[in-house]
């Protein structure tokens, strides 16, 4: 069961979006349709529902405070490709308040979000972490 | 291993623009001062991981089935890294320091 469930979204993922994110990473230019595999993460957060910044706001967070991202897993049941709209499906399936030798204490979140086109692609799988107040 | 040299403060306000993500501290550098990480702007974790990914060689990126990273420290605007992927291993080192371990896992 999840702790908040954030509305559906979609990701566009163009060739030429995934060319200029190639150039900003300085990766080899793309030799099929396949994407670059960082848009399993740059689609999940740029896809869902709501951006980052509200699903903290819809938590009581506050993102004023800088979280950091602490780890991520991103998972492929197939690669992504350009030229697709994705679903982004979205939630956060734990919050946790927790001691923090940085910040006294901290809120760790998990978040997931899947992007689809038709079949599943892609899943990230986001442990953020919340300086506490 | 591939040297990224001078990470750029605008190239981090356009991977905040495809993230949607807000967080002043990449954007600003007086809000990265006042959240304690000094007077630059920070760098988004996830570039710092697409750094280790352009290490792939780009007929493999189909056949990768995982991408495990653990964040461990900050990449900060004028820095200077070094990525580094090998038998599924990757790192992005700053000053000699890990900032991104990650695992990637391929299709058999």
């Amino acid at each position: 069961m999840s702790v908040l469930q954030i509305p559906p979204g979609q990701f566009a993922l163009s060739a030429r979006l995934d060319d200029r994110v190639r150039s900003l990473s300085r990766a080899a230019p793309r030799a099929s349709d396949v994407a670059f595999p960082i848009f399993a993460f740059v689609g999940a957060l740029g896809g869902m529902g709501w951006k980052i910044i509200d699903v903290a706001g819809a938590l009581g967070l506050d993102f004023s405070k800088a979280p950091v991202l602490a780890r991520c897993r991103l998972s492929f049941e197939r690669p992504l490709l350009v030229e697709r709209t994705y679903t982004v499906t979205a939630r956060v399936d734990s919050l946790e308040r927790k001691p923090s030798r940085t910040y006294g204490s901290a809120d760790h979140m998990h978040l997931t979000a899947e992007l689809c086109a038709e079949a599943p692609h892609s899943a990230a799988r986001l442990h953020i972490i919340f300086p506490g107040s | 291993m591939k040297e990224f040299k001078n990470i750029s403060g605008p190239d981090m306000a356009e991977w905040c623009e495809y993230l949607a993500d807000d967080n002043a501290i990449h954007l600003s550098r007086d809000a990265a001062e006042a959240a304690g990480f000094g007077p630059n702007r920070v760098n988004p974790g996830p570039a710092n991981l697409a750094y280790v990914l352009s290490c792939l060689p780009v007929d493999a990126e189909a056949t990768v089935t995982e991408i495990d990273a653990r964040f461990l420290g900050n990449v900060l605007e004028g820095d200077t890294l070094d990525a580094s992927l090998e038998d599924g291993a990757g790192r992005l080192d700053r000053d000699g320091s890990p900032v991104v371990s990650a695992h990637i896992t391929f299709k058999p």
